[in-house]
């Protein structure tokens, strides 16, 4: 006997109900119903060259807790094609779109690393500035090096100033000197100054 | 005493608002995001609050948005801060419900000004 597929539009109660082949599933991420969408994203996840069609999605998915299944799902995935894919994000306007972009990426250290000098070098600040953010709970071990670098060469302040903030967090002591030189690159901005002697108190523990 | 809520998810930051602000005899109250701002917005009543766009959880445009439709808290005035330095950016504050947009780093005389300004606070 030939099984016969469902093809209407779900409700809440049948979300999970119907394919859950990949394609059933990227379909359904354009289901009316959220929670369908939610579902989809959800067990998108066991289906890697899905990674693309989530990133997609996510840019314009406006329910949050849809939004949230696709993050979860794609950092599920975990891949390449996930950073490539949400990399384009973190310069959206919606900061409802590119928060989740930050803290997805904090959990993919290894895929996202190697994309890090280069987002660091950017042209807007602001995306420099999203970098350092998400260095801020990375945990590599090179987040302490990078950080140093912004210090001691990005020319916007405010760049600098996230990076020092960063720096506070992750206790970065070898980088005293470095942030000691850095007020004398902004030498009128007494915020500066400010940053600079509270993150040095907060990496000794004063 | 005026009373102003820092909501800012740098800690550096906040603390350079609270030093700035508490020698010219202001109360200074911290939150480090939206929600953590929100909820401390609607427990006790602030003269003005001073609202980073980029947090985590909840972002400042969000949470000014939801000030401006809660009647309990909907009057105070808010100074919204950014890095974003872009006409959209001071645009979008205004249409979320921010009195006055400035670009980060502001210099200390400048936000003492605007925050007595819009607390009707008179100089010591």
């Amino acid at each position: 006997m030939a099984l016969i597929r469902k093809t209407h539009t779900p409700s809440d109660g049948d979300s999970r109900r119907l394919l859950r082949d990949r394609e059933g599933l990227l379909r359904q991420l354009d289901d009316e119903s959220a929670e369908a969408r939610r579902w989809a994203a959800l067990d998108l996840a066991v289906f890697p060259e899905a990674a693309e069609a989530l990133c997609a999605h996510l840019q314009r998915e406006i329910q949050p807790a849809v939004r949230q299944a696709m993050l979860t799902a794609l950092i599920e995935i975990g891949s390449d094609a996930v950073v490539e894919g949400l990399l384009p994000l973190l310069r959206s306007e919606d900061a409802a779109v590119r928060n989740p972009v930050v803290e997805a990426f904090q959990h993919l250290p290894d895929a996202v690393s190697p994309h890090i000098e280069t987002m660091l070098q950017d042209s807007d600040p602001d995306y420099r500035i999203f970098t350092v953010n998400v260095l801020n709970n990375l945990r590599h071990p090179q987040t302490p090096g990078w950080l140093q670098t912004v210090i001691e060469s990005d020319a916007d302040i405010n760049v600098c100033a996230a990076a020092v903030e960063v720096l506070a967090e992750v206790g970065a002591l070898a980088a005293i000197p470095a942030l000691t030189a850095l007020p004398g690159r902004f030498a009128d901005d007494p915020f500066m100054q400010f940053c600079v002697q509270a993150a040095i108190r907060r990496i000794q523990g004063k | 005493m005026k009373r102003v809520l820092v909501i800012d998810d740098a800690t550096t930051v906040r603390m350079y608002y609270r030093q700035v602000l508490e020698a010219q005899g202001f109360a200074v109250e911290e939150a480090g995001n939206g929600y953590e701002g929100l909820e401390k917005a609607l427990a006790s009543p602030f003269d003005l609050y001073i609202v980073d766009v980029n947090m985590p959880k909840m972002d400042g445009y969000t949470l000014l948005r939801t000030v401006r439709q809660e009647p309990s808290i909907s009057a105070t005035p808010a100074i919204m801060i950014s890095t974003e330095g872009q006409n959209q950016d001071a645009v979008a504050a205004y249409v979320a419900g921010a009195n006055l947009y400035f670009q980060k780093p502001v210099r200390p005389e400048t936000l003492v000004l605007h925050v007595r300004l819009l607390t009707g606070e008179n100089p010591p």
